[in-house]
């Protein structure tokens, strides 16, 4: 009996001894858990939604460069009509010495930036290399209470640069939009999520999808300002505040708050989530030392316990994941161009086939004016949301660059030292980056550690190994080396991404250039439609069935005969028309124009214009023509900015009459018609089109 | 625009040159125009006429009114196939007398 009890009281020392324990290492490492995910949490939400804001109001900066042009004085009114359309709070523009020159405020107009502590970083601006600076938020020169935060642009040559401004009520309209998917599809571990109030008033600004309409404020929510101040940090992209206890939604929580632009965001995990296992497995472990496997239990316990929450945090990782990168994929392909305009001179083809793991492959094509062409391909190192947020802003600022800068090289001195001056995540990319001269063929292009493409020219594919540079935001200050290669009609281009030369196949043998070269070979006609499907298909079947390792991307264009088309504008008088049918007997025997055709397009062209010419009330009218080759054909057409008039409308005159009984009017048209192999019309620009074809078949 | 115009007491043959179009209409109607009152057969010659558009249609059929008012006739001759392509199109076919 004495025994027994002995072993009694000892069990039950034991058991509190170990009790005790168990719980404060339980405690211990919930807590540990906990503050790793909320940590986690602030810090990926911060930067999130700083990254959208500054990608943001860099595109309204370098547009606004765009319209504005260079830095010249503009009246109040037209700064506040552009910062109206902009949506945006402040526009100022300011000349190479610093001067503010225009303004939408009637108050910064006249300031100097140079030697002004606040604004001296903007004069980096006019060092004709910075593209663009982006200052924190910071409180509002006139109005300290309220914070706003500057972005500012070059104009090309860095010749001053245009400064826009955002303050916090504006952001507050902007934030539901960028913050509604994080609160919505973000998870923090199983039960938590985030809030974002206005710091001033506490109105909530986006509630999680599960306590929608349960509190219109932080207070209603259940938040303790004051305790809260004590914890929580005005972020600064490097501390995040530490971790502390409210009631939220009328649970405990374990919360982190930052206070952003205005804005105070908060990510809360629910208490329960982590100590309710806990509270589970000392229990068990009760039971099990009364059985006296308490020693060997209580291990068991803890590794299962310890397994269990990290098996947890890995599911709700994987899943967070998931969604990232469904968003990343998302992003990717919205960012792609649609498709590339009709162009007589060029066709050009392109697509991209994303990787389970999204990485960060893009390609993009626009033009530059009537007879220039831009066409690029580039990669972001890394993958997920991060380079796909990161791909966006390269897209942007590339586009911007080209159309400010014309020439490729030029355009990524300055994309490059853009990147640079703000790249915390260590990423960078590689880009291809050509404009198509449409009338000599010249393409001038820059290669920043790109692969090489290939090219089809005098009948044979060869790759273009001209190098300009290393990677973009690899480093600052490099001078990209101009390079050219000219196409003549007929001859191609392919780009592509590592997706394509490093596909692996089973037996994890790279693709590599030579696969690539024999597939474009067996192209013929090089097609870029073609050669974009055949090497694409090339790659999967050398995959076999292989998991696609990255990103494949292909872009191929291909030079055209140049077309041969011909405008003149006339002015709206009779005479014109005997100018007109000058000017098209000219370009037919020009282009050696079938005989047969020539009386026919003379009919035309005669009731066109004088329809034109009499009833239009045109202020002038313009005539094109176009040689077609397949099939030889020409095009005629008339351009007119006169009334809206559409001649397919009219119904064709009775034609069966007799000469006694006729109108005289109204066959004109019929004839056209009727000669013609193809008729359209359409209005567009207050301007009336009408195309005439005329085969020669 | 050079319009060869022969006339022989009731009979009359016009012979434009080039083209009938907006331009030289006016000047076939003018030489139409001249014509003295008596003439009763009217001969357009076209063996020289590059093609007609409408506003040329429109003096043949004023020609043609104005032959039917006085009892007369017109006969158009030599109608090359661009000319009667349009003759065909607009229906003037069966309107005028084709020689």
């Amino acid at each position: 009996m004495k025994r027994r009890l002995i072993i009694a009281a000892t069990m039950l020392v034991l058991y509190a001894v170990l009790m005790a324990v168990a719980w404060t290492i339980g405690t211990e490492k919930a807590a540990e858990s906990t503050n790793a995910q909320l940590d986690y949490a602030v810090i990926d939400l911060h930067d999130t939604v700083a990254g959208a804001i500054d990608t943001m109001l860099g595109h309204v900066a370098r547009t606004a460069v765009r319209h504005i042009g260079s830095a010249k004085p503009m009246s109040l009114e037209r700064m506040a009509a552009g910062a109206k359309e902009l949506d945006i709070d402040e526009v100022n523009t300011v000349d190479r010495s610093g001067r503010i020159i225009a303004s939408n405020d009637p108050h910064c107009l006249n300031v100097m930036m140079a030697g002004d502590p606040v604004m001296e970083p903007f004069m980096k601006l006019t060092n004709g290399v910075t593209a663009t600076v982006s200052q924190p938020f910071r409180p509002h020169a006139r109005n300290p209470a309220m914070r706003a935060k500057y972005l500012a642009a070059a104009f090309p040559g860095g010749d001053g640069f245009v400064q826009v401004g955002l303050d916090e009520r504006r952001l507050s309209r902007m934030l539901p939009s960028i913050l509604g998917y994080i609160f919505d599809e973000w998870l923090l571990g199983r039960t938590g999520f985030f809030l974002c109030a206005d710091a001033a008033t506490g109105k909530l600004i986006s509630n999680p999808s599960r306590h929608r309409d349960e509190a219109s404020t932080l207070s209603e929510a259940g938040y303790d300002a004051a305790t809260a101040s004590r914890y929580e940090v005005v972020a600064d992209g490097r501390h995040y505040g530490t971790t502390f206890v409210q009631r939220l939604f009328g649970e405990k929580c374990y919360c982190r708050a930052f206070v952003f632009g205005g804005h105070r965001f908060v990510a809360a995990l629910p208490e329960r989530e982590f100590y309710s296992a806990r509270n589970t497995y000392a229990s068990v472990l009760g039971v099990l030392l009364f059985l006296v496997l308490a020693a060997f239990a209580w291990f068991a316990d803890r590794v299962s316990s310890d397994a269990e929450r990290l098996r947890a945090f890995y599911a709700a990782e994987e899943g967070r994941r998931a969604k990232d990168l469904l968003l990343a994929e998302t992003i990717q392909m919205a960012a792609l161009p649609g498709s590339p305009p009709e162009n007589p001179c060029f066709r050009l083809a392109a697509a991209m086939a994303p990787a389970r793991s999204v990485g960060g492959d893009f390609y993009d094509h626009f033009q530059l004016d009537a007879t220039h062409y831009a066409f690029l391909v580039a990669d972001v190192s890394g993958k997920g949301i991060t380079a796909a947020l990161y791909m966006m802003t390269a897209k942007t600022l590339i586009k911007d660059a080209i159309l400010a800068f014309r020439s490729p090289a030029a355009a990524l001195d300055v994309v490059n030292a853009e990147l640079c001056s703000n790249n915390p995540a260590n990423m960078f990319l590689t880009a291809w980056v050509g404009v198509l001269n449409l009338e000599t063929g010249e393409v001038s292009f820059a290669n920043a550690g790109h692969n090489p493409p290939s090219a089809f020219r005098n009948g044979e594919w060869a790759y273009v190994p001209a190098m300009s540079g290393p990677a973009l935001a690899l480093m600052d200050g490099i001078t990209y080396t101009p390079r050219q290669i000219t196409l003549a009609e007929g001859d191609a281009l392919f780009l592509y991404t590592d997706g394509v030369t490093e596909a692996l196949d089973s037996s994890k043998t790279f693709f590599g250039e030579e696969r690539l070269l024999n597939a474009l070979k067996a192209v013929k006609p090089p097609e870029p439609s073609s050669l974009c499907n055949v090497v694409r298909a090339a790659v999967t079947a050398f995959e076999a069935g292989e998991a696609q390792a990255d990103d494949i991307t292909v872009l191929a264009l291909r030079r055209l005969a140049a077309p041969r088309i011909y405008s003149r504008a006339f002015p709206p008088s009779i005479d014109s028309i005997a100018a007109a049918t000058e000017f098209l007997d000219e370009k037919l025997s020009e282009n050696d124009c079938p005989p047969a055709l020539l009386p026919v397009l003379n009919v035309i062209l005669d009731e066109v214009c004088s329809n034109i010419v009499k009833h239009s009330g045109a202020s002038t009218f313009e005539v094109d023509v176009e040689f077609l080759s397949n099939p030889p054909s020409v095009k005629l057409t008339f351009v007119d900015d006169g009334a809206a008039y559409n001649p397919l409308s009219h119904e064709d005159p009775d034609t069966t009459l007799s000469a006694e009984e006729r109108p005289i009017g109204g066959l004109g048209i019929l004839m056209v018609k009727k000669m013609a192999t193809s008729v359209s019309y359409v209005r567009k620009h207050g301007r009336n089109f009408f195309t005439v074809v005329k085969s020669n078949a | 625009m050079t319009i060869r115009s022969q006339i022989d007491g009731n009979k009359a043959t016009l012979s434009p040159e080039g083209r009938i179009d907006t331009i030289t209409s006016p000047e076939l109607e003018e030489a139409v125009a001249k014509l003295p009152e008596g003439v009763t057969s009217l001969t357009l010659d076209l063996s020289q006429a590059d093609y007609v558009s409408s506003a040329g249609l429109r003096v043949l059929l004023g020609a043609q009114k104005r032959m039917g008012t006085a009892g007369g006739t017109m006969t158009v001759t030599n109608v090359c196939e661009a000319v009667r392509n349009v003759f065909d199109i607009t229906g003037f076919s069966s309107i005028l007398t084709i020689a």
